[in-house]
């Protein structure tokens, strides 16, 4: 992959964000960061700070709640956690996801006649 | 959508809150660096290369900031806040400016509000009546009569025709009054007549009892009534046993079988301060012809088409025109028109007038504060440029002068809402009473949201100008120049507006002058007949106890040589109506076919009048004779007619002597059984209206009228009328004590009462008038005062090199009369313009008249020139060693 940054659409994050809450529960900021880029195998390079605006936009549509908490080492942090209707919506985004993510791989694997 | 409530909600609470959610987030971001930093410290890079590498992988912390802002927060709320807080605080910087720009706001925005609340409840409020758009009044266009009132046999056909096309159709009645005995003094009580349907129509559920039943509304079933919910308070203290209780009406028993509703109202001229509602008699059949004053409404059906119902009902005429065909013209049509729209239309020019003469002043009021604005933008060129080269773009900086003007007027609203709240009760005072009206003047929301609407738009107006001049200027020359000639930027626009404030006020004041011409002619004009020392009053005569017409003959009689054996009484007379008090007019045929073009019949207003009413009225007869004592009913039957009646019927020929047959043209039932002689002709008078010229008017005298049921008494007496009024009373309580004695005036007072609306438009005009010439003179003075200001440099370099003291005064003299005079000549056109839509307002003067034109823009001028005298000598009296120190 080298040096290449892929974007990443604003939404998808908003997915990521959600899927990874889904998935290991309650974390702050920067646990969200690191496991999206440690998933990624470090395919993604995030510039941490984005996942803020991701947080604030989840935050608002009710999809996440936050809660001051402690950190493993004794450290304040803003812990988000998905809620309810946030689970329904991944459910629904994530059904989504795979239905384009299907089509488009089907269409990229179309052989020049 | 609910989505989009909550991301709404939490925005407005960041923005709220905004500091707490920035320290919030500035928390959240340095526990992120402080993580990573340990993080990157385990994996073993130095604490500085850590942090630094842990910042780097965060992102630029200043956009971070800003981006969460714009997602927490409401980026152009934030933006407007700022400008609100920077306008209050440049707003009280200059509270003089602040001062004047306030109140003259305050006085357009006020006035306009108290003039809303009335134009809402004339033309705007809905009735309150469910789905009263489908409630129409149905009359008929190209009527003999005019008017939409209409005569039972119209309204028995349609109802026969109407029958698929409405859900109900019913009568309403104005009924004058009638007279309330057996529950102390008797008293007279407004009335209107409703048929059956009407409370059904309406969708009126009555607050006790019940609406008229069918059997109540044919002729000779039982006597009914209905009460308003004040009557019932006031004769029964609300007592819910009143149902069932009989009353005395016009002599007559009447059940009250229900009580309105206190919220009831009827906001039709005559009917809306009806307290008591009688049932109107509706027979099977009818052949009376005549227009018993009904008005005919109906509830369509939702499902047929308003020009499909006044087909099916226009057909029907076409067949009572065969049976009266003198009362139907060919191409009369029926309409339907909505209710709402009729009460509208029957307020007349008023409120209209009112509404556009406040506009006006609430016009040059913003003239006035835009150039108040400029004058003070002008000041701040300096400050605009600064703000321009520190990179604020052009719009931004109008954003924030249109803020400082909206804020400036959101005051002036305010203020202008506590002044129409004090004033509210005076200026509701100066709507003419008859104006039908739903609900009442009130300031309620609908008059606030005006109120704020009106100040942001008026904001916007007299802000906009200013706000693009100082957005166009040129910073670079600003700054170089410093304060040099920064007056000469605006300065054509400004006196483009003073020259508008005084063009707007002229048009406001000739339009005043005119008006008041109008009332102070009309109240020069003689009537005809000599009004002072004259006592009036009426009494009406129950037809049960006093049922045979020789009865009533009798008591007026006997009131008549009582009233004139009162000491101080010249003359005492009686007649059915007084002169500008309405009355009806009559067809008559003339005998042997005579008049200008061989017509057979002709139409007049009819008076029954007692013998000496020529006599107390001083009213001089032409020829042949007035009634006397001996023209009883057993005499011949007689009739008196005025010159323009003998003028237009016989024109050519002496009548005295001639016959007419009174009601002949208007088919049997209303003919009199034999014609009348014309005894003699009377001087003409004006009784229609001071303003109208004398019609063709039969006079019969009382004796041989029958119908007859009450009358108007005319005392002419040697000493002040007024003080003749306790004897009247006792007289007539010594004679009868169930009648009541009403409408107790002189005659001057009768006669101006026929002219309140004159007199209304004379007084608002010239008040608003006087507004706007106030305002208009702030306007001149304030620009020539400032540009003196501005030009005291070179003024003091004129007085420097040997000009004069009158020199500088005519200098800045010229300089105000200049724009006032442009102002005064486009003034004068647009009166000449605009005066011709009121040229029917007018009386005996020109919409265009010159002396008046003329006499008014020399007034203006000379306002302004006054105006202008206080910073010409101001000037004048400037020191050149002053001023030319003074950069």
């Amino acid at each position: 992959m080298g040096d290449r940054k892929p974007d990443i659409l604003q939404g998808t994050l908003d997915l990521m964000v959600l899927k990874t809450l889904d998935a290991l529960g309650p974390l702050h900021g920067y646990g969200i960061a690191l496991r999206i880029e440690q998933v990624s195998g470090d395919v993604l390079r995030l510039n941490q700070g984005t996942v803020y605006a991701s947080l604030v936009r989840l935050r608002q549509r009710g999809w996440i709640s936050s809660e001051w908490g402690t950190s493993d080492n004794n450290r304040k942090a803003k812990y988000y956690a998905i809620t309810k209707r946030g689970q329904k919506q991944l459910a629904a985004e994530a059904e989504d996801w795979a239905q384009i993510a299907s089509v488009i791989g089907r269409i990229l694997q179309l052989t020049p006649r | 959508m609910f989505k989009w409530l909550r991301i709404a909600a939490s925005r407005v609470r960041g923005s709220v809150v905004r500091r707490r959610v920035d320290e919030d987030f500035e928390e959240e971001l340095a526990a992120h660096l402080g993580l990573m930093t340990e993080d990157n410290m385990r994996r073993g890079m130095a604490a500085d290369v850590a942090a630094r590498e842990a910042r780097l992988r965060l992102g630029g912390h200043a956009q971070l900031r800003e981006t969460n802002h714009d997602l927490e927060g409401l980026p152009a709320l934030d933006t407007l806040i700022q400008d609100i807080r920077y306008a209050v605080r440049m707003i009280r910087r200059r509270p003089s400016f602040a001062t004047i720009a306030v109140l003259t706001l305050a006085l357009g925005i006020g006035a306009n509000t108290a003039m809303f609340s009335v134009i809402q409840a004339v033309f705007l409020r809905p009735l309150p009546f469910a789905d009263s758009n489908r409630i129409f009044v149905v009359h008929r266009v190209g009527n003999r009569f005019g008017g939409a009132s209409l005569s039972m046999p119209i309204f028995l056909a349609w109802q026969h025709e109407g029958a698929t096309l409405f859900d109900h159709l019913a009568l309403v009645a104005w009924r004058g009054s009638s007279t309330l005995t057996g529950r102390g003094e008797p008293e007279r009580i407004p009335t209107a007549g409703a048929s059956t349907e009407l409370f059904p129509l309406l969708n009126v559920r009555l607050a006790l009892g019940r609406d008229f039943r069918p059997e109540e509304g044919r002729p000779g079933g039982p006597n009914v009534a209905i009460l308003s919910d004040r009557l019932w308070r006031r004769l029964f203290q609300a007592d819910p046993t009143a149902l069932g209780a009989a009353i005395q009406i016009d002599g007559d028993a009447y059940t009250i079988v229900g009580i309105l509703d206190k919220s009831f109202e009827m906001p039709l001229t005559g009917v809306s301060e009806a307290d008591l509602w009688l049932p109107i008699r509706v027979p099977l059949t009818s052949t009376n012809p005549s227009n018993g004053g009904l008005l005919c409404l109906g509830r369509l059906r939702s499902d047929i088409p308003r020009a499909q119902a006044e087909e099916s009902l226009t057909r029907p005429l076409a067949e009572l025109r065969g049976r009266f065909p003198n009362m139907f013209m060919p191409a009369e049509r029926a309409t339907l028109e909505p209710l709402r729209h009729f009460i509208a239309g029957n307020a007349g020019a008023a409120p209209l007038l009112m509404g556009g003469a406040v506009a006006l002043v609430l016009l040059i009021a913003c003239l006035n504060v835009a150039n108040l604005t400029l004058a003070a933008s002008t000041g701040r060129q300096r400050e605009i440029a600064v703000r321009s080269a520190l990179g604020a773009g052009r719009w931004r900086i109008a954003r924030q002068l249109l803020t400082e003007s909206v804020v400036l007027a959101m005051l002036g609203g305010v203020a202008g809402l506590a002044a129409c709240y004090a004033l509210f009760d005076a200026i509701v005072a100066l709507v003419p009473a008859n104006i039908p009206h739903v609900g009442a003047f009130r300031i309620d929301a609908g008059v606030l949201l005006f109120a704020l609407a009106l100040s942001v738009a008026t904001g916007l107006l007299f802000g906009l100008a200013p706000a693009i001049g100082a957005s166009g200027l040129d910073s670079n020359a600003v700054l170089k120049n410093a304060n040099q000639r920064a007056g000469s930027v605006h300065g054509r626009l400004r006196r483009a507006l003073v020259a508008n404030e005084v063009a707007i006020s002229l048009v406001l004041l000739i339009g005043a002058a005119l008006a008041l011409q109008s009332f102070a002619r009309l109240n020069r004009v003689q009537p005809g007949f000599d009004a002072s020392e004259v006592l009036t009053f009426r009494i009406e005569i129950p037809s049960q106890r006093y049922s045979t017409p020789a009865a009533r003959q009798g008591f007026f009689e006997t009131m008549l040589a009582r009233l004139a054996a009162l000491p101080g009484v010249e003359h005492a007379a009686v007649a059915n109506v007084l002169p500008f008090q309405g009355g009806s007019d009559i067809l008559f045929s003339l005998e042997d076919g005579l008049g200008p073009d061989r017509r057979d019949r002709g139409a007049a207003n009819v008076r029954r009048i007692s013998p000496e009413y020529f006599h107390a009225l001083h009213i001089s007869i032409r020829a042949g004779r007035g009634f006397t004592d001996q023209d009883r009913s057993d005499t011949a039957p007689l009739v008196v007619i005025n010159r323009a009646m003998a003028q237009t019927y016989w024109p050519n020929r002496d009548p005295i002597g001639l016959h007419i047959w009174l009601g002949k043209p208007m088919g049997p039932a209303s003919t009199e059984p034999s014609p009348r002689q014309i005894a003699g002709i009377v001087e003409d008078i004006r009784e229609a209206s001071l303003a109208q010229l004398p019609e063709p008017t039969l006079y019969l005298p009382y004796s041989q009228s029958p119908s007859t049921s009450g009358g108007s008494f005319i005392v002419r007496t040697t000493r002040p009328p007024m003080t003749l009024v306790p004897d009247v009373r006792s007289l007539v309580r010594s004679l009868d004590t169930e009648l009541p004695v009403t409408a107790v005036r002189d005659m001057p007072a009768v006669i101006a009462s026929s002219t309140v609306d004159w007199r209304f438009r004379a007084v608002l005009l010239s008040a608003f008038g006087g507004l706007a010439l106030l305002i208009a003179a702030i306007g001149v003075y304030g620009v020539i005062s400032y540009s003196v200001a501005q030009r005291t440099q070179e003024i003091g370099v004129r007085v420097a090199l040997g000009a004069l003291h009158r020199d500088v005064l005519a200098l800045v003299l010229w300089q105000g009369m200049r724009t006032t005079l442009v102002g005064v000549g486009i003034g004068l056109a647009g009166a000449f313009a605009l005066t011709r839509l009121m040229a029917n307002l007018l009386y005996d003067v020109s919409p265009t008249d010159p002396m008046t034109f003329l006499g008014i823009a020399f007034l203006l001028s000379l306002v302004a020139f006054a105006a202008c005298l206080f910073p010409a000598r101001r000037a004048m009296r400037v020191d050149p060693m002053t001023a030319l120190r003074y950069d």
